[in-house]
């Protein structure tokens, strides 16, 4: 399986999507994250591995500047998606989030019926023009992340009476049917059970096809079956990034061998 | 002299407190395990049973005691005088009374002397009964429930269960109390329609109030009991106040909750409460000196005509006066939508505006509904800002500008009014009643709003 994906990776020629460099983030007092430099390529899954409070959810948090909405923090350095700087004034954060979707460790769905949380984003952003093209979206984005089966039936009943894996898939969905460039995972299988964790995953591969993915996950089996980039975090470092399985099978940073063979963390 | 006994009641309780407890420290013979019960509830047994039984037997003498003198001398009075009116046996019974503890009789006589003689036997043996009897019954208790400690003696079960008692107790005074007022409500109205002879839709559906004009034996005319003036004057003060209170009550809330920095939140939310820490009575004449005189002359200048006391004036004071409860009961429902809900939304690009508008409002809405609905039945309810500025005729009108008179206002004038109280009582109870209904009717509408969208929201 790992080998079959390899050879897929090596195919395409990908380009970077985002490029932090010398990233820095302060909670008051805090120095979370110290002079991070990262690329994230276009479609290719990347995942954040490390200890708990290694800052790894912290810093992806940044690619879409989620931490603007905690008043106490602080982000400095440069990061660039296409080539644009995201943290430059002129970017509206809001705009920057349609194109960069993000998925939360716990599923949230809106008090709202499935089909109406679907058609969140597609309607506050204008991306369809009349209830047809919606319907269109809102089913295509319940197949890409499959649940379409479960939920058809009763798209008019709240997504809050999803199970906690159907609701995820659900959050998926609806980050998916706003169209973003890069997707963004904090922990999204923490919450579930092995079943719906698998088809997750599934999900998540099939998803590079259409996006950059960036994965935050405690489970290191997980970030060996589902991505090609793994970048460690320790303490607020970027210890290692690299191709997955360089990371697992040859790491170079001593911090990095011990995390993987479960010395610490 | 009442207090006292109280007070040496419950010495005796905590000496059988103590006592009960070394009581059990004795038998334990030094050893506490020996004990079913640690010696504490043994204590707490003993306490709880004197104070219980002393504070029963106080309160039984002390109420059944004076109806039993009275009792008594009303036998006396009605052999020595045989068909008298109850109202002269009442005259009889007070001047007997007056006589023996020194007062002025309206008259004397000999019949009037023997009673009194009588009342004043009988009343030293009720203070020496009321004396003796309660710390009687608290001794006895004491000496049993202190004989009762013993090793195996389950003191701490025992005494559970009289605390759930008491507990249980107190919650009954409680619905009792609620059922009381609603039953004497009910038969207070009961009486008044048999008053106007069971015309209950002129008291529903008349439009002239004035229950009170011409009456001399009692009896009212049903032409002037129709309470329709006063409901709707009651409801256009009501909406315009929740016209007032609503919006800038949830849009402080909004304010407050997501837009405010910590700092600004920290002084201005406490202003707010104390905006809902002012008396009414203040807010009555602040509506009835300042406001009600600013939009006669602002009327008067657009070529309005506006009565000096306007349902507008009572109605935007009364919006203000609500305001605190709205935007204080909204800000905390809506404080309480999870933060996992709005960072969904805003990590799909959505601004502050609409995810508050679509996520946050929508799931806070039971408790606003609630808010609001609270705040109506304060505003239906509210008395004192009313009095002072809507106006006192009854006069059918959905003109703001005009003066209009409420419920509650017209409850306290037949209160505080120089008819004769068990004339006016009817009409007023018959009000209250009414008025009772409403807002019970309100509640149960309002818990079936919330329910049905927490079904959908939660």
């Amino acid at each position: 399986m790992t080998n079959m994906r390899m050879t897929e990776q090596d195919l395409g020629v990908r380009e970077n999507k985002i490029e932090a460099r010398g990233v820095d983030v302060f909670y008051a007092d805090t120095h979370a994250i110290k002079a991070v430099d990262v690329d994230i390529l276009d479609n290719t899954v990347t995942s954040f591995i490390g200890p708990s409070g290694c800052g790894k959810s912290t810093f992806l948090r940044c690619l879409n500047r989620m931490n603007d909405t905690i008043p106490i923090c602080r982000v400095t350095g440069d990061i660039r998606m296409d080539g644009n700087d995201i943290y430059d004034r002129s970017i509206d954060p809001v705009q920057l989030r349609a194109r960069v979707g993000m998925v939360f460790q716990k599923p949230n769905p809106f008090p709202k019926s499935i089909y109406d949380n679907v058609a969140y984003g597609p309607r506050i952003h204008g991306l369809v023009r009349d209830k047809a093209e919606l319907d269109e979206v809102v089913e295509k984005s319940l197949r890409k992340a499959s649940i379409w089966e479960e939920a058809k039936d009763r798209l008019d009943q709240p997504g809050t009476g999803l199970s906690g894996g159907q609701q995820q898939r659900l959050c998926i969905a609806r980050a998916i049917a706003t169209a973003p460039e890069v997707l963004l995972m904090d922990e999204p299988c923490s919450a579930l059970d092995p079943i719906a964790t698998a088809k997750i995953e599934e999900l998540i591969d099939d998803l590079r096809t259409s996006f950059s993915v960036v994965i935050v996950t405690h489970s290191m089996q997980q970030a060996a079956r589902v991505s090609q980039k793994t970048a460690f975090f320790h303490l607020g470092n970027l210890v290692e990034y690299g191709d997955t399985q360089k990371i697992f099978t040859n790491p170079e940073d001593q911090r990095t061998q011990d995390y993987i063979t479960g010395r610490f963390g | 002299m009442p207090g006292l006994i109280i007070l040496a009641i419950l010495a005796i309780a905590a000496v059988f407190f103590s006592l009960s407890r070394a009581r059990a420290l004795n038998v334990s013979g030094g050893q506490l395990s020996n004990l079913h019960s640690r010696p504490f509830y043994h204590g707490l047994y003993s306490l709880l049973w004197v104070a219980i039984i002393g504070l029963g037997v106080f309160l039984t003498v002390l109420f059944l005691g004076s109806n039993l003198i009275n009792m008594l001398l009303l036998g006396e009075a009605r052999e020595a005088f045989p068909d008298g009116s109850t109202i002269e046996y009442q005259l009889l019974m007070n001047d007997a009374r007056a006589i023996a503890s020194g007062g002025i009789p309206s008259r004397v006589d000999t019949l009037r002397e023997a009673l009194a003689g009588k009342y004043a036997t009988l009343e030293n043996i009720y203070a020496m009964s009321l004396l003796i009897l309660p710390a009687a019954a608290a001794l006895l208790t004491g000496a049993v429930t202190l004989r009762q400690v013993d090793v195996n003696w389950r003191a701490r079960n025992r005494a559970e269960r009289v605390i759930r008692f008491i507990l249980l107790g107190a919650a009954v005074i409680a619905v009792l109390t609620t059922i009381g007022i609603v039953l004497s409500l009910i038969f207070e109205t009961l009486n008044f329609f048999n008053n106007i002879g069971w015309r209950v839709d002129k008291y529903l559906f008349g439009t002239r109030w004035s229950p009170l004009s011409g009456v001399h034996d009692g009896s009212m005319d049903a032409d002037k009991v129709g309470a329709i003036p006063l409901f709707a004057g009651t409801f256009l003060i009501t909406i315009i106040a929740m016209l007032v209170a609503v919006p800038v009550g949830l849009f402080a809330a909004i304010y407050l909750s997501d837009y405010a920095s910590p700092k600004v939140r920290a002084w201005a939310k406490p202003m707010l409460e104390i905006l809902a820490g002012v008396p009414t009575v203040v807010y009555g004449f602040f509506a009835a000196i300042t406001v009600a005189p600013f939009i006669r002359r602002t009327g008067e200048s657009l070529g309005l005509s506006v009565a000096s006391e306007s349902a507008l004036a009572a109605g935007v004071v009364m919006g203000i006066m609500i305001i605190p409860f709205i935007s204080s009961l909204s800000d905390d429902v809506i404080n309480a939508v999870p933060q996992s809900l709005r960072d969904g939304s805003y990590g799909l690009g959505a601004t502050k505006a609409e995810t508050i508008r679509q996520v946050v409002l929508p799931a806070a809405l039971p408790g606003i509904v609630s808010a609001v609905l609270l705040g109506i039945s304060r505003a239906v309810g509210e008395t004192m800002i009313v009095v002072m500025a809507a106006g006192q005729g009854a006069n059918l009108t959905l003109n703001p500008l005009e003066a209009v008179t409420t419920v509650t206002v017209q409850i306290v004038m037949l209160i505080t009014g120089d008819t004769e109280a068990s004339t006016a009582a009817g009409p007023a109870f018959t009000l209250g009643f009414t008025l009772f209904c409403i807002t019970l009717v309100l509640n149960v509408i309002a818990l079936r709003v919330v329910r049905k969208y927490r079904e959908l929201y939660d």
